[in-house]
């Protein structure tokens, strides 16, 4: 209470005015020296709240892009001028920043810290009231922090590995009302017609990331309506005074924008930052040098001894469907089904026969398969519409709540999945000769990897290099490289039916006419379809129709373009073992016209979370590849 | 409703405004689009690379929901004014609540009671209200926000039990 009371204080506390503006200045000297006589500029709480890093060759530089968030000229890179020209500025009402407050509003949490540190003397250095930081402070309502993760989504680039956002639990909330609270999200403001710039530009850094307080409601529509992704929710244990320096901080960053790059200042990256302001003590940001995936944040936050206090799960609507129907005979699912089909259906004998409490499980598994439809479909069929409110309208007329439906996740948490990166060794047979190699691929997961805390059946791979040495040949060479390979296989039924694609651009060695081992640069991309069976464990058989472009000095005219399709399947034999076979062929019909029969199969055992052993072989025409190898990830 | 019209559902709803406004004051004069906003299909072209990131980036929520934007339609620094926060509410989450009233009990009707003013202990009620009454409530809805949350609050203040616990 008594911490509450400090806190108001400021609220009820005279405004200076112009008048005070030219007394100040002895005491402003004597807080600039004892901040001097502190160090208190190159203190870690300094450098938190100023997103200062430390550059390569000495020195500081914040990861703030926004002058609005710096008093000083120089403050992005001189952390004692900032905090110099911090303090002057706490001395007027001037407004600053792009959202026009005073200093002592607008940087509210440096305004606490350095009361904290310097002891400031309120009737020297007036505390200004703050309406607009206290009554958005109060709207939260803060009970708790959760850490929020929706899964990876292939389909839109910028969520190929998940997304985290935080969302800010209120006083008094229950499982039922959390929608209503508020998150605190960062994103890139990309324009509506970003299209094929968005990757590039995201990967450089020249959209504008900002910090926003969107309804949990809308991220939530988003995500397990819109998109289908599972949602993971980390409740956080923070102090009450950890929460408060939680929210001063990000009320900071409202002022200003980071320059937004997909791969390392991203989403997940800030909000570490804005945590390790919250408890200092944790030092989340120091662990991402190069790149920063969500679910090793997720990792991080969960290995860190209490800071988790809860996990709770958030099916998207395509799980809650296919759950449902798993639970059902044959005879009701297609029942169901007939149901989105003619919803007349519910006056068939087959279905007033049954109970109301199963009745009701029917028509609310046919309004989710037609909520599906309508909100994965741009535009929607208007009939799709009309039948989901006849589905609905029946549903009314039984007067009964709905039963609790209990959906178990396919995909178990990210934070049990086997690490980001991957290192492998390996030897084995190339025709005539027998080799050793060393892979080091930097994400994130392939389809034979554990799939454990993985959306399953996505594979994307990015940047990895093979070195690889021959040794009749008596060469080393750079045998495999890749910038990009996604795959992603969507089992079709009767309710679900996207699409499977595959994208690959890189390089590999073939042996083609003279050429024994030569460098080939390559494109492949493809369209098809999935289906899943469960004979055995759970099999995935799949067809692509693709088309591909090679391009090597073993061919005439330098390359080579053509298209065909690939057959195959992903087999789990048990838990650790796995199995996958693909046929290809392709025929080239420009530059150097030729064709191609393609075998793979290889198979994974998994001998820890983070080991794994591989037997693959490979079949290109009059080129025959074994291998076998093991995988460390890091 | 697809990513489209939740964009487009935002931006009606909130009035796109570009950049941070300046004034610090609540203004809930126009911009906040409650009582005209009805349910409509948008039409839209099927987007090949799907939208990015999320929903509300894309101009609209992005400087709705900014952390100390000032104010923009209904809302001040990024939060929703309070005498909106029902409409807005039931206005985006319309579809959710529909299917809610018909199955009698769900997460958005239950947030919906506690905007209401309805305690816990009467949502089970609350519930049944709503699928006993859903064709006239859907109808109303179909109107407008504005008109849907009116007949709730008519409904609430009607019931035997739901009217005493009421606060609105």
């Amino acid at each position: 209470m008594l911490v509450l009371l400090a806190f108001l204080a400021p609220l009820f506390a005279p405004v200076p005015s112009d008048a005070q503006q030219s007394d100040h200045e002895p005491y402003l000297q004597q807080l600039i020296d004892r901040a001097e006589e502190a160090k208190l500029a190159g203190q870690r709480e300094w450098h938190l709240l100023l997103h200062y890093r430390k550059g390569l060759f000495g020195g500081y530089e914040s990861e703030q892009d926004d002058p609005g968030f710096f008093l000083s000229p120089n403050g992005k890179t001189d952390p004692a001028a900032e905090l110099n020209a911090t303090l002057a500025k706490f001395f007027s009402d001037e407004l600053v920043g792009s959202t026009r407050q005073p200093a002592q509003c607008a940087f509210i949490a440096r305004y606490h810290w350095l009361k904290e540190r310097l002891n400031f003397d309120a009737t020297r250095l007036p505390p200004l009231a703050c309406e607009r930081f206290h009554r958005w402070y109060e709207d939260f309502e803060v009970q708790s922090v959760s850490l929020i993760f929706p899964s990876a989504f292939l389909n839109n680039p910028a969520s190929m590995f998940g997304h985290t956002l935080f969302r800010v639990d209120q006083k008094g909330q229950t499982e039922q009302t959390r929608i209503l609270a508020y998150t605190i999200n960062y994103a890139a403001q990309v324009p509506p017609d970003a299209g094929i710039a968005f990757p590039v530009k995201g990967i450089f850094g020249i959209y504008k990331g900002y910090f926003s307080t969107i309804p949990y409601y809308l991220k939530v529509m988003e995500y397990r309506d819109i998109e289908n992704r599972d949602i993971w929710e980390y409740r956080l244990n923070l102090t009450e005074n950890q929460l408060r320096r939680f929210l001063m901080h990000a009320w900071e960053l409202g002022n200003a924008y980071f320059d937004y790059f997909f791969f390392k200042e991203n989403c997940s990256y800030h909000l570490m930052a804005l945590l390790d302001y919250a408890d200092p003590d944790l030092r989340l940001t120091d662990e991402f040098v190069l790149w920063t995936v969500p679910a090793d944040t997720i990792r991080l936050i969960t290995s860190k001894p209490g800071l988790v206090s809860d996990i709770a799960y958030r099916p998207s609507r395509s799980t809650v469907i296919k759950r449902k129907r798993e639970s059902l005979p044959a005879a009701e699912r297609d029942l169901a089904h007939r149901i989105t089909q003619d919803p007349s259906a519910v006056s068939s004998p087959a279905f007033t026969e049954l109970e109301f409490p199963r009745q009701a499980f029917l028509l609310d598994l046919a309004s989710d398969y037609m909520r599906y439809r309508i909100e994965t479909t741009d535009p929607p069929k208007p009939e799709w519409k009309a039948r989901n409110k006849a589905i609905l309208a029946a549903r009314s007329q039984l007067r009964i709540p709905s039963e609790e439906f209990t959906v178990r996740p396919f995909a178990q948490r990210p934070e049990l999945g086997h690490k980001t990166s991957r290192v492998s060794v390996g030897g084995g047979w190339r025709n005539n000769d027998t080799f050793e190699e060393a892979s080091v691929r930097a994400g994130y997961h392939d389809l034979l990897d554990p799939e454990i805390g993985y959306t399953p059946g996505a594979q994307i791979e990015m940047a990895s290099i093979t070195i690889r040495h021959y040794n009749r040949a008596a060469q080393t060479r750079v045998e495999r490289a890749t910038l990009l390979n996604l795959l992603s296989l969507s089992p079709i039924d009767s309710v679900f039916h996207a699409p499977s694609w595959k994208v690959n651009i890189g390089m590999n060695t073939i042996r083609y006419n003279e050429c024994q081992l030569c460098s080939n640069g390559l494109f492949n991309a493809g369209i098809g379809g999935a289906k899943e069976f469960r004979l055995l464990k759970r099999e995935i058989l799949f067809a692509f129709a693709e088309a591909e472009a090679d391009v090597s000095k073993a061919y005439d005219e330098m390359y080579r373009v053509g298209g065909g399709g690939t057959v195959g399947m992903l087999v789990d034999l048990t838990e650790r073992w796995k199995v996958m076979a693909t046929g290809t062929y392709l025929k080239f019909p420009l530059g150097d016209k030729s064709d191609d029969f393609r075998w793979f199969v290889g198979t994974r055992f998994t001998l820890a979370r983070n080991w794994t052993v591989r037997l693959e072989y490979n079949h290109r025409d009059y080129d025959n590849d074994v291998l076998f190898s093991v995988q460390a990830f890091f | 409703m697809s990513k489209k019209a939740l964009i487009l559902a935002v931006a009606v709803l909130f009035g796109a405004q570009a950049g941070p406004a300046l004034a610090a004051n609540p203004d809930t004069g126009p911009g906040c689009g409650l009582g005209k906003l009805a349910w409509e299909d948008y039409k839209g072209q099927k987007e090949i690379l799907p939208q990015v990131l999320m929903v509300t980036t894309n101009g609209t929520g992005m400087n709705t929901f900014a952390i100390s934007s000032g104010t923009s339609g209904c809302t001040n620094d990024g939060k929703i004014l309070g005498e909106h926060r029902t409409t807005v509410f039931a206005s985006l989450n319309f579809d959710a609540l529909t299917a809610e009233m018909a199955q009698g009990q769900g997460e958005h009707l239950a947030s919906l009671a506690t905007l209401m003013g309805v305690p816990a202990e009467r949502h089970a009620a609350f519930f049944a209200m709503t699928q006993e009454r859903y064709t006239s409530l859907v109808q109303a809805g179909e109107v407008s926000p504005v008109a849907f949350v009116k007949s709730l609050n008519e409904a609430i203040v009607g019931h035997p039990v739901l009217a005493q616990a009421s606060v609105r």
